[in-house]
């Protein structure tokens, strides 16, 4: 990515268009199964949105979610509080750890609230649930990591990658 | 190696289109597909989606191809053609990138390849005309979209009523009156075919 250093402002500053990213390890003492994990992601699809319009945003472009775990995928996202959200994928088994990656695309507050929003709808949604963020990262890429790598591989590689040097990850 | 981006503003249901089409077209692997997204945000969500499809993904992050890391995006376009020789290159930018100027960086990357465009196809999401087109939130970049647009799919066509989707059409033809309109529900399958003939079929106005 070294020749991807923006020179110039993108094109979503010009229509005020902030985004935030952040990967983070939860886990909790008893399993989650499937319907749990769901339930959690599209609440906290919500709560970010609700954050981020309280905080001022004019309209909310995109917020998403990609959750891996040893028994499978979940993915989940909203467009709005009014528009609901919703969530794809399924679990073979219940977990006790979920590796979460949420992107947060947002118009009309900048790219501090955006952040804000994000951590305050994440954390939120995990507490009510009886769940511990162990780790969180902002700005973690997975571009290197294997995606057709067995399930056990990948959560190492994401077990790996949070527990890396933040710099590493932001080369 | 033809490249084809489908564009549109977030949520519009970009991703869910391009993991359709990529299969379709790949008519079961006697085409080589490779698919680029890009993503602001710094977390590239979509590009893990498409990863686990098992395609050949290039991730762009660091910035929107079409204008920040435009110089990256015609790299990419260069080394797919050198390195993996694909016949389709479907490229997903972000919800906020304007295509024309995705064409031109395109265009840059095949400088020193053999490429062809396709069509520009750009969603509108049929579950937010309003939103999308008022002028004082997005509506000049909307707009923007959709008068670059050769194709336009209306997204979402499963999830509002009938006339919604006419609503929707009425509304972009204001802005566009040559592309082909396309009602589209990547859930239901609805419009897809449609998309995939478009695809192979497009040939680009010199």
């Amino acid at each position: 990515m070294d020749e991807s250093t923006p020179q110039t402002p993108g094109c979503y500053t010009e229509h005020g268009v902030s985004g935030y990213g952040v990967a983070a390890e939860l886990s909790r003492k008893e399993p989650m199964n499937e319907a749990f994990v769901r339930e959690m992601a599209e609440k906290m699809m919500l709560s970010i949105a609700r954050e981020c319009m309280s905080l001022g945003a004019k309209c909310i472009g995109h917020i998403k979610s990609h959750l891996k775990t040893s028994a499978g995928t979940i993915k989940a996202d909203t467009i709005g509080v009014a528009h609901g959200s919703y969530s794809t994928g399924g679990l073979s088994a219940p977990v006790d750890h979920i590796y979460i990656a949420i992107n947060s695309i947002v118009q009309g507050i900048p790219e501090d609230a955006v952040k804000a929003a994000t951590l305050e709808g994440m954390h939120e949604v995990a507490n009510q649930r009886g769940l511990t963020v162990v780790k969180e990262k902002e700005h973690s890429y997975f571009d290197e990591f294997d995606f057709v790598a067995s399930k056990q591989e990948y959560v190492e590689q994401l077990r790996q990658q949070l527990d890396a040097d933040p710099d590493e990850n932001e080369e | 190696m033809k490249i084809t981006q489908i564009a549109g503003f977030l949520g519009c249901g970009k991703t869910t289109l391009l993991l359709k089409l990529s299969r379709a077209l790949s008519d079961g692997g006697n085409r080589k597909i490779a698919l680029v997204v890009n993503e602001i945000g710094e977390i590239p969500v979509d590009g893990k989606i498409m990863e686990e499809s098992d395609m050949q993904v290039k991730d762009i992050g660091g910035g929107c191809i079409c204008c920040e890391v435009a110089s990256t995006f015609a790299k990419t376009i260069y080394r797919l053609y050198k390195d993996f020789k694909p016949d389709h290159v479907l490229v997903e930018p972000t919800g906020v990138a304007v295509p024309h100027q995705v064409k031109l960086a395109a265009r840059m990357g095949g400088r020193d390849a053999k490429i062809e465009m396709g069509p520009a196809i750009v969603l509108f999401d049929a579950t937010r005309p309003a939103e999308l087109l008022d002028m004082d939130m997005l509506g000049q970049l909307v707009t923007t979209q959709v008068k670059d647009a050769d194709v336009i799919a209306i997204s979402k066509i499963d999830a509002v009523e009938p006339g919604a989707v006419e609503d929707a059409s009425k509304r972009v033809r204001a802005y566009n009156a040559d592309a082909e309109i396309v009602a589209l529900s990547a859930f239901t399958d609805t419009g897809v075919d449609r998309l995939v003939e478009t695809i192979l079929d497009w040939k680009e106005a010199r």
